[in-house]
């Protein structure tokens, strides 16, 4: 297989990148795309050129490193994935790929297509944690959780701070993350005693790190690889109201 | 930015409910011509003599003022925030076109409301250019100013089919309104996206019809 990638360049933070194309082939449709531009940073090694720089771990969709724009898609062009998750069987012989790094003023980019997603990190350390002795595990039915309220606690939590939600956005908007790692720990009784707190803290961060409004246009949730849904912001705004207007 | 977007989706939902009172309103056009006429004056020297209703208007001029500046502010802030944009991006795989481009919409409704504030409150409240006159029932002739209007066919289509990005600007409003004020039971959700579908459509499609109705008649 044979197609032609058009790969965003860039030095580091300050300098001006461009998109430079690169023509590969011998690629197999069962490869996934990491391997696709592995296969090209070979290439690239033996031609004793820059290789590619983008971020990877777990290659099975769950660590949320990896992260790239793919032909004007947060993480390709399927619904719900991650870029690990997308094969090269849904491109055809002869496509042209471009692949662009997660845009957003709050995510400076690194080098190629890598960016600086710490700004979610700082918005964890503002309350995405509970305070509790570490130990022993505690005993697991010693406080009770209804079905309905952990589910839909486990739906916020299934986020792996991958950025998708912010790249796509055309705000850079962090309101699906930032929601989620709420939702995911007010909702359930562990997280109530600092609820109040980790609400105010984290949106008061993420607006700190100049993220932009949510303004509902549901590009997120349909980029979201954990498919987490807007509703979770609508969610965040209620208590965030509730917590502004009767404290 | 809560505080930003909330006070955007505020005003936005009064201005809604402004909406359909005014094409409740503008519906007597579509009657027969001496019926309308006799209604539309007498509806409009009620409320021109009715102190809530001067109250309201104020509430109203406020509202599209904060609702402008506010989304302005917003828009400003959120494209600093977004930076440099992608060389290709398919945006419209994932949302709909009104969603991403509401400012772009808005600039048009803006530009409506000016035109129609110049054509109708310029000249019945503060009295500028030619004097209008009474009907028979002593009641400032409002219709006539209207029915002249759109009858000058640029006018005519000028308050048509700028009802179509206000239809689309309060598609996509309306549902993004509710949920920016808290509004998040799934199930609602869905219903309420077809509600603002089934809304923005009489809306834009009511007070679009209602200058062709005229202009034919």
């Amino acid at each position: 297989m044979k197609v032609t990638f058009k790969i965003w360049r860039q030095e580091n933070t300050d300098a001006q990148g461009e998109l430079k194309a690169y023509e590969v082939d011998g690629l197999s449709e069962d490869m996934s795309f990491l391997e696709a531009l592995d296969h090209l940073n070979e290439i690239l090694v033996l031609k004793d050129e820059k290789v590619i720089a983008f971020e990877h771990d777990c290659r099975e969709g769950i660590c949320g490193q990896c992260g790239v724009f793919i032909n004007g898609r947060a993480h390709g062009p399927h619904n719900n994935t991650t870029t690990c998750q997308l094969h090269m069987r849904s491109f055809k012989e002869g496509d042209t790929i471009v692949v662009e790094p997660w845009r957003a003023s709050s995510f400076p980019i690194v080098k190629d297509l890598v960016v600086d997603r710490s700004a979610f990190d700082r918005i964890i350390q503002q309350g995405g944690y509970i305070t509790a002795k570490t130990g022993t595990a505690a005993e697991a039915n010693a406080i009770l959780v209804s079905k309905e309220v952990s589910d839909s606690a486990m739906d916020a939590a299934a986020c792996i701070g991958c950025g998708a939600c912010v790249a796509t956005c055309k705000n850079a908007s962090a309101a699906l993350f930032t929601a989620a790692k709420i939702n995911h720990l007010n909702k359930l009784p562990q997280g109530q005693p600092e609820a109040h707190r980790r609400l105010l803290d984290m949106t008061a961060q993420m607006e700190f790190e100049n993220f932009g409004s949510c303004t509902f246009t549901g590009a997120c949730e349909i980029e979201c690889p954990a498919d987490i849904s807007i509703s979770n912001i609508a969610e965040m705004n209620a208590r965030y109201v509730k917590a502004k207007l009767f404290g | 930015m809560f505080f930003r977007k909330s006070i955007v989706a505020a005003t936005g939902l009064f201005l809604c409910i402004f909406l359909i009172v005014h094409l409740s309103a503008n519906a007597i056009l579509l009657l027969p011509e001496t019926t309308a006429r006799e209604l539309y004056n007498s509806y409009s020297t009620a409320l021109r003599e009715n102190l809530f209703i001067t109250l309201i208007a104020y509430l109203l001029y406020i509202s599209i003022i904060l609702h402008v500046v506010y989304a302005a502010i917003i828009t400003f802030r959120n494209t600093k925030s977004k930076g440099e944009k992608y060389k290709v991006n398919h945006n419209n795989k994932n949302s709909t076109w009104m969603s991403q481009n509401m400012g772009f919409l808005g600039v048009f409704i803006l530009l409506f409301i000016v035109v129609h504030l110049a054509n109708f409150w310029a000249k019945i409240k503060l009295g500028i250019g030619e004097d209008v006159g009474v009907d028979v029932n002593g009641n400032v002739d409002v219709y006539e100013v209207t029915s002249f209007l759109f009858h000058n066919m640029y006018f005519m289509l000028f308050y048509s089919v700028l009802m179509i990005p206000l239809g689309f600007h309060l598609y996509h409003g309306l549902k993004s309104a509710f949920m920016t004020l808290g509004f998040y039971h799934k199930k609602g959700l869905r219903l309420l996206a077809k509600i603002s579908l089934a809304y923005a459509i009489i809306m834009s499609v009511g007070f679009g019809i209602i200058p062709l109705f005229v202009y034919f008649k």
